[in-house]
């Protein structure tokens, strides 16, 4: 039987790192343009537009990833579409992430005070002047933080994908446990890896944070 | 033909009828004080006049033009009036300059030059020639609300409205900025503030205007109101204040 060094599982795993940063990446990016178009949206004031996104919200934010997960899975092929874990998981990804990224950026746009938008209208400013010369350029700044603090829990999210067949970090780790038996050495190269590719982006929320508190 | 010229307005917040039916007449020029307990709806009739409250019956006309909250309309109004606030409301993360220069050339489309030479003219004139590269953080309550003040001159319009914008200020630095509305009084230009200075509303301006539970209750030359209150209810606040 053939037998893994320690460098040989660390190797796998490192392999197998990279899929979770890609999908990673694609829940971001792609809950990012999701988020931005809903609060976009959220802002324009349609109510009818507004409480449909409230359903969604709740919806993503009160059930489980992973049922999340599932139900993309099992529910898209119920319906004739054959989904990859690929797609699968990004979609289902992408959906909670924006679900989530909407919630912080619209309660940094309701951050700004109330002054501000009374000040712009008596100078005459427009709606879409008000959102792009005084609104987004205030919120943005307090969105930082909170947006790179979310992207860890994106990093972590993207180990429930395994569930469903997506090799990723963690799927990699229950197979080679299965090969060596030896699940504290394995699961404990797992969570180190996890920790490194989070704790610099939880260390860039902190810095930020004091960063951009000093007010200009 | 007056400025100004509110008719018959009333206002609720729900069920609180705020504005029992005001009227008003501001002629160019004039220096108008509204003064009155807190509640008696002064901040609320000073945001009626610009479109930034609504109100639901009666009519202002502003410089001609209908007053209503519709965004087409207020800013075309914003050419005519412009507004200081209690807490300043600059806009935190532009500099000064900027500040005064963002609503001539988004809404007047003045080019990036006049702006700029008129942006330094008004600061010149609040005293602040020195601050246009600052931004407001790195100023002083005083200085912020002058920069207030010049961002809305630099709009040129014809009524600035002021609402109690010396009541968020350390007493040291009242001085200044009254120091500036009295400048601006002399130029001609037409003033409306809600104001608890008593002594400047007697000394600087001309017509006092004192409401009560929503209406104007006495109003009058300012030196003439303040010597000879008629009303109980007046001369009750006169004394409480002064």
């Amino acid at each position: 039987m053939y037998q893994f060094t320690d460098w040989d599982i660390l190797r796998n795993l490192l392999l197998a790192a990279r899929w979770t940063v890609v999908l990673s990446l694609i829940a971001f990016v792609g809950g990012s343009i999701v988020g931005l178009i809903l609060t976009f949206i959220q802002t324009s004031g349609n109510k009818v537009a507004q409480r449909l996104i409230r359903i969604y919200v709740e919806l993503f934010q009160g059930t489980p990833l992973l049922m999340q997960l599932f139900l993309v899975f099992f529910g898209l092929s119920l319906f004739g579409f054959d989904v990859s874990e690929w797609t699968a998981a990004s979609f289902a990804l992408i959906l909670f992430s924006s679900a989530f990224l909407f919630e912080i950026w619209r309660g940094c746009i309701e951050s700004i005070p109330k002054g501000q938008w009374e000040a712009s209208r008596c100078l005459g400013l427009s709606y879409y002047e008000i959102m792009r010369h005084i609104i987004l350029p205030q919120a943005l700044r307090v969105s930082i933080p909170p947006t790179v603090g979310f992207s860890v829990q994106i990093v972590k999210g993207t180990a429930l994908a395994s569930i469903i067949g997506f090799v990723e970090l963690t799927k990699a780790g229950t197979m080679l446990n299965n090969a060596t038996f030896e699940p504290f050495k394995v699961f404990g190269m797992v969570a180190l890896i996890y920790f490194l590719l989070c704790y610099p982006l939880s260390v860039a929320s902190r810095k930020l944070e004091n960063k951009l508190n000093v007010a200009r | 033909m007056s400025l100004v010229n509110i008719e018959n307005i009333h206002k609720y917040y729900g069920d609180n009828h705020v504005l029992k039916g005001v009227d008003l007449t501001i002629a160019a020029g004039e220096v108008v004080s509204i003064i009155g307990r807190s509640g008696s709806g002064k901040s609320t009739l000073l945001r009626c006049i610009n479109g930034l409250e609504s109100y639901s019956e009666g009519n202002i006309i502003l410089d001609q033009m209908e007053v209503s909250t519709d965004d087409f309309q207020v800013r075309k109004l914003s050419k005519s009036v412009g507004m200081v606030f209690q807490n300043f409301n600059l806009f935190p993360h532009l500099t000064v300059g900027q500040n005064i220069e963002l609503a001539p050339k988004l809404v007047r489309k003045t080019s990036a030059q006049d702006a700029e030479a008129t942006s330094k003219e008004v600061l010149e004139k609040v005293g602040l020639g020195d601050k246009y590269n600052s931004y407001p953080s790195e100023l002083s309550g005083g200085q912020q609300q002058r920069v207030a003040i010049a961002r809305s001159l630099a709009m040129k319009p014809k009524v600035l409205l002021c609402d109690e914008i010396t009541s968020a200020l350390d007493p040291e630095l009242v001085g200044d900025v009254l120091k500036v509305l009295e400048q601006l009084a002399s130029e001609g230009m037409t003033l409306v503030l809600v104001t608890h200075e008593m002594n400047f509303a007697r000394d600087v301006g001309d017509r006092v205007v004192f409401m009560h539970q929503g209406k104007v209750w006495e109003t009058g030359d300012a030196k003439e109101v303040f010597a000879n209150p008629k009303t109980p209810e007046l001369q009750s606040f006169i004394n409480a204040v002064l």
